[in-house]
């Protein structure tokens, strides 16, 4: 049977759910020798700043049991660069999240002005997780009070499709949610990586030269489910899931456990075709089932009687 | 030429143990056409097939050491030493199973040049990326080429009677003096650079290695090129993990940018 993928995320309208989690995805055309870019959802940058950035010091990465750890740095071309070089080297029909980071608000705000005058980009997802300079390095998304400020300079600054994508380091999820709502975002994404820490007992010292790092991979896919469960609940706007996708059964979780769109992230560095085999998958899991619209399936999680 | 990389589903043809650690692995890779001296590939054994493991989660980029056109299609050969989880699931395959294969990646060797001899100097797994382009030698003419292969002690040493048998001059090195000279690769390194003006340095091996002899070229003017390894986790330019620090300041990537460096820009101080 013919199942309709095409989903409404926050006013993006995508032809299948599944997008590309930002920082993993480069600039997309990464992965031309792989995957056909329109065949997914779309494509979320890699976290663009104004300026360009050149990253930590190695190492950054390393692994840990079904997981990695990063700390890369924000290294990124820069907004103009993406504008001038990176967008043009991507099909019309691809559709375009831009990932926008920044150090204070008003940085976040210009490069979100910036990109929205690209009319190739189709949405902007402001990422949430940088550690806010004048608050002594507490990330944006960490604290109410400032993640109100920055998805309010950012609306103003922007009318694309806002999603805001929060951190994962929070007591309260649902708290961080409701903020991005009242302030005017169009969705949210979750959940970034979980801060972590990995030793090299050789030389006792971190195993990243930046000492915390982020972890992602399929170890924190029920962390992320949990949470995109309980935020889902909190708001009425779209929620896009993150965290771990390595499957078309791990894509279908989130969107039972509330999720209107997924983006799949550390999968594609094992497997550059895993977000285009993800979107296929859903579509032949829904048609085994009778499912003929993948929307059907949104927060549809039974609770136990 | 360099060719655009593809993902396939490679079914292992042989999986030998080769004396020490190291090991031998032989694949089918249905598509693959070929690859340049130096390039390497992502191997992830687990993540294909029925039962999908994700742990170790990521692929490990291994040299590719030899490609060939067999009766069922294009094998490729790899030489890997057991040093971890991942390499140790890997040692694990069994012919017949499936191992996920990108590749092939980054940019390879330099061509050889036809006015110079190439001192090819590889230590421990490192002689794997030099196979090709000593079969390149090989093929250019007599003596365009010198193999100086380096190993803690004889049954550590890979790929010697590969090397041995191409009509290129092999010079063995061994720390515990088992076989060969006794002693570092970079010795006989030395010489060779004193006693051939017109020559170049291409090396692959342990950092400590590489850095010696970038060292050693730099002393006597000769271009060096070196094949750095770093942990990564894509192998195509979008993890960033694999950054090297550059001697201008900034970071190249080894597995986009590299893993060919000129030696010159490569920062051997602040290089992990």
């Amino acid at each position: 049977m013919s199942v309709d993928t095409s989903v409404d995320l926050g006013g993006l309208r995508l032809r299948n759910p599944v997008l590309t989690a930002s920082g993993t995805f480069g600039y997309g055309a990464e992965f031309a020798p792989f995957l056909d870019l329109r065949r997914l959802g779309g494509i979320v940058s890699k976290s663009l700043t104004l300026e360009p950035r050149s990253g930590n010091l190695p190492h950054r990465i390393a692994e840990a049991h079904a997981g990695m750890l990063n700390a890369i740095g924000l290294e990124n071309v820069g907004v103009d660069a993406f504008i001038r070089e990176k967008i043009p080297a991507l099909a019309a029909e691809v559709v375009i999240v831009a990932s926008v980071f920044g150090r204070e608000i008003d940085e976040y705000a210009q490069a979100c002005e910036r990109l929205s005058e690209s009319p190739r980009v189709a949405g902007l997802e402001v990422n949430a997780s940088c550690p806010h300079v004048r608050s002594g390095g507490i990330e944006f998304g960490q604290n109410p009070q400032l993640l109100a400020s920055l998805v309010r300079a950012v609306r103003r600054a922007s009318a694309k499709p806002l999603l805001v994508k929060l951190s994962p380091n929070v007591t309260s999820i649902a708290e961080m949610a409701k903020v991005c709502e009242a302030e005017g975002a169009d969705a949210i994404s979750l959940i970034n990586t979980l801060q972590a820490l990995d030793v090299d007992l050789e030389t006792r010292r971190p195993k990243l030269r930046n000492g915390l790092g982020g972890l992602s991979g399929p170890a924190i896919l029920p962390v992320a489910l949990r949470m995109v469960w309980q935020a889902s609940r909190a708001v009425s706007i779209p929620v896009c899931g993150i965290g771990g996708i390595m499957t078309a059964e791990d894509a279908v979780k989130f969107l039972v456990c509330g999720a209107t769109a997924v983006q799949v992230g550390t999968a594609s560095y094992l497997n550059p075709a895993a977000a285009g085999e993800i979107a296929d998958g859903m579509v032949d899991w829904a048609s085994r089932r009778g499912v003929s619209r993948l929307a059907d399936l949104i927060g549809t999680l039974q609770p136990w009687s | 030429m360099i060719r655009a990389p593809l993902r396939a589903d490679a079914s292992v043809l042989e999986n030998e143990a080769m004396g020490a650690a190291n090991r031998r692995l032989r694949l089918l890779v249905p598509g693959f056409e070929g690859f340049e001296p130096g390039q390497f590939a992502m191997l992830s054994p687990g993540a294909v097939g029925g039962a999908l493991r994700f742990d170790p989660l990521l692929p490990r980029p291994m040299a590719i050491y030899r490609a060939s056109s067999g009766s069922a299609g294009a094998e490729v050969e790899i030489l890997y030493k057991v040093s971890g989880r991942g390499t140790a699931l890997l040692a694990q395959a069994r012919p017949g199973e499936q191992i996920r294969f990108v590749g092939p990646l980054g940019r390879p060797f330099p061509d050889l040049r036809s006015d110079r001899v190439a001192l090819l100097v590889g230590g421990g797994t490192g002689v794997a990326s030099l196979y090709e382009l000593a079969v390149r030698g090989a093929r250019l003419r007599a003596g365009a080429v010198r193999v100086l292969l380096g190993a803690k002690s004889a049954r550590d040493l890979m790929g010697h009677a590969d090397f041995s048998s191409l009509a290129v001059a092999v010079d063995v090195s061994t720390e515990d003096g088992s076989l060969g000279e006794r002693g570092l690769v970079t010795e006989p390194l030395a010489r060779w650079l004193a006693d051939e003006p017109a020559s170049d340095v291409y090396a692959c091996g342990p950092t400590a290695m590489m850095r010696a002899a970038a060292a050693l070229a730099l002393r006597f003017g000769r271009r060096c090129f070196v094949s750095l390894e770093n942990p990564m986790a894509c192998g195509f330019g979008v993890c960033l993990g694999c950054a090297a620090p550059r001697r201008d300041g900034g970071f190249a990537l080894v597995c986009r940018d590299g893993p060919v460096f000129d030696a010159t820009i490569v920062d051997w101080e602040r290089l992990a």
